[in-house]
């Protein structure tokens, strides 16, 4: 076990620099360039070449790729072009914002859409499995934007149940009273319709999922055998079914994870929430090579590693995978 | 009083065609004790009537007619949760456990206990490991491996864990389906024979259910065997095998080949089963049969009986 875990994490730094390289070479073959949104028109074109000089873009090519892959392998990612901060810092201060609201999101529409898809399996063909089939069917092909704007403009513009965008209302996070708690139900608050939006989105894959993987299940002969051995349908159903059929969930689950750190620009950008994926697309906007490169480097990385826990996790769902 | 009495059962499956009659009027009657084979090819219905016995026919399935009675209690009149309490507690069934009759991802020992807690919520959990213990070692498994998982288990050793569940509640009757199956001749002989003794230990009624007809004439007292839904022939598990008189039944002993004796051609049996949608006026084996005349197409045969208990459903033999 411990050797498998250790090759795969050999593989994933391989896989890393290669990722790096093409990472280096679309970034260099995208149109535009960084300095012209720096030069202002009061520049000389000598102050413009000093500029250049000093950010190293006049080197070659091949120098320019040594000085990348050393600097990202000593963990030096640059100063943003935009802000004029460090990267990892800009990254930082906006990773937990995207990391609260993907994860509950996943979680949530996990733990639903296993439970509603069981009980689906269940009841297959009954009022209960149609009803849930079809829901999961049509809010699973909803396109995101819309389903978002539409939550907007009911829940906040026309009833203003919820604020309309942003994570935390100003009067409560300027106000030295407010304590934890004040914080916290202010952020859920602001939280309630990206969160609804993914949620509606994600639970019904997870649902149909978890429904075809039951159906399957519940045709095996150890499930006749629990059946013979008189058991209760719950424990038919929880404790032998459940547990045979949720390991193509938890594939998808896994690898969903990796968006609760990549975000999602266009949940992100409706809701104006102030996360990675929001970044990641002004970035790539305003040529800000050293802040798209390790937000994308960030998101490749998250998802290589996503596919090692999830390989792992197998082993400790099911008895039979050993590596 | 019989252990066992089924009486002029037929069950039907609904299907996209019409009703199909999947078991049609058979009646059966087992002893204590005593152990009684089912034979015949896949879909005459010898698996559905077994599944009945457990109260465990599909959704698409029901009994149509006839009953099962158990130890005095009619068992297909129950409902749901009255039979729950009598599966495994009063019949048990054997799987062929090659196939996944025991659940990949709980141990063995888990499997085990769950069937007696669910039956006996009085006994402590001390008392069901001990049990489980004692009917690890009534089989011949190695207590060493009670908390293994099944797929660590050879398919000899899956067999007998099956077994030793299936007696852990001490059930007055096993539903033995194609038990052994999918395992190598010598397994095979091993677990028929100690499955015997077991039998004869605990005075256990055992229905076994297989397409061999010699097996079935080695390990139990009393043959039945069936053609596309119905008893053609019944009796002394010797007299049947040895004198059969049904032209499907000599058909299937000629079937399988042995291997002391002369050697002998095998002669597989002509045609198919009938289409068991619809009605069937006369007999259901006339057009693979030697003896067909006329009348056997138009009017249903009769019982014969033709030694003591050994009766069959021809009017030519």
């Amino acid at each position: 076990m411990r050797k498998y875990i250790a090759k795969r994490l050999a593989q994933v730094v391989v896989i890393l620099f290669f990722i790096l390289t093409v990472l280096f070479v679309l970034f260099r073959l995208a149109p535009g360039d960084p300095v012209s949104r720096m030069v202002d028109p009061e520049m000389t074109p000598e102050d413009a070449q000093h500029l250049i000089e000093q950010l190293g873009l006049d080197e070659p090519i091949w120098k320019q790729y040594l000085i990348y892959l050393k600097n990202f392998a000593s963990g030096e990612f640059g100063y943003s072009i935009h802000y004029g901060e460090p990267v990892a810092r800009v990254i930082w201060d906006k990773l937990p914002n995207t990391i609260l609201l993907f994860t509950t999101a996943v979680l949530l529409s996990a733990m639903v859409g296993i439970s509603w898809g069981k009980i689906a399996a269940w009841k297959k063909g009954k009022g209960a499995d149609i009803g849930m089939t079809i829901a999961a069917l049509v809010t699973h092909t909803l396109f995101l934007p819309w389903l978002a704007l539409l939550l907007v403009w009911v829940f906040a513009y026309q009833l203003d149940w919820f604020p309309i965008t942003g994570m935390v209302s100003e009067e409560v996070f300027l106000d030295p009273d407010a304590g934890f708690w004040a914080k916290a139900v202010d952020v859920g608050y602001h939280m309630v319709l990206p969160l609804a939006t993914l949620f509606l989105i994600h639970f019904g894959s997870y649902l149909l999922v978890m429904r075809s993987s039951m159906l399957e299940t519940l045709k095996e002969d150890y499930i006749v055998l629990a059946r013979a051995k008189g058991l209760s349908d719950r424990a038919i159903r929880n404790k032998h079914a459940a547990p045979n059929a949720w390991l193509p969930v938890v594939t998808s689950v896994g690898l969903s994870l990796a968006f609760s750190i990549n975000g999602g620009a266009l949940t992100e950008t409706v809701f104006s929430w102030p996360g990675i994926g929001r970044e990641l697309v002004f970035a790539v906007s305003q040529n800000d090579y050293p802040l798209a490169q390790a937000s994308f480097l960030l998101i490749a990385t998250v998802v290589l590693f996503s596919n090692v826990v999830v390989d792992v996790l197998y082993a400790f769902l099911d008895p039979r995978i050993r590596y | 009083m019989a252990l066992l009495k089924v009486e002029n059962l037929s069950i039907g499956y609904r299907t996209a065609g019409g009703m199909l009659k999947a078991v049609d009027g058979v009646n059966l009657s087992l002893e204590e004790g005593r152990s009684l084979g089912l034979v015949g090819e896949s879909g005459c219905g010898k698996t559905t009537i077994g599944m009945a016995l457990m109260g465990l026919l599909p959704p698409n399935g029901s009994i149509t007619g006839g009953r099962i009675v158990l130890d005095g209690v009619e068992i297909s009149a129950l409902d749901e949760e009255e039979l729950r309490k009598v599966r495994w507690s009063q019949v048990a069934m054997i799987f062929q456990a090659a196939m996944n009759a025991l659940n990949p991802v709980i141990r063995v020992s888990a499997q085990m206990t769950e069937a007696i807690r669910t039956h006996r919520p009085d006994m402590d959990e001390q008392a069901i490991m001990q049990r489980v213990e004692g009917l690890f070692n009534l089989v011949g498994l190695p207590l060493e491996r009670l908390h293994d998982f099944p797929h660590q288990y050879s398919g000899g050793m899956k067999q007998r864990a099956i077994i030793a569940m299936a007696l852990a509640l001490n059930p007055k009757l096993i539903i033995a389906d194609e038990p052994t199956t999918a395992l190598d001749v010598i397994v095979q002989d091993q677990i028929l024979k100690e499955t015997k003794v077991l039998q004869e230990q605990f005075d256990i009624g055992i229905i076994f259910i297989s397409h061999d007809i010699s097996i079935v004439a080695e390990v139990c007292h009393d043959i039945g065997v069936m053609y596309a839904g119905q008893l053609v022939e019944a009796g002394p598990a010797q007299e049947v095998f040895f004198n059969s008189k049904h032209p499907y039944t000599r058909a299937l002993v000629g079937s399988f080949p042995t291997l002391a004796g002369p050697k002998s051609k095998l002669t597989p049996i002509p045609g198919e089963p009938p289409n068991l949608i619809g009605a069937i006026p006369g007999c259901r084996f006339c057009d693979r049969c030697p003896k067909d005349t006329a009348s056997c197409k138009l009017e249903p045969p009769k019982w014969q009986e033709i030694n003591e208990r050994h009766w069959v459903l021809c009017d030519h033999c």
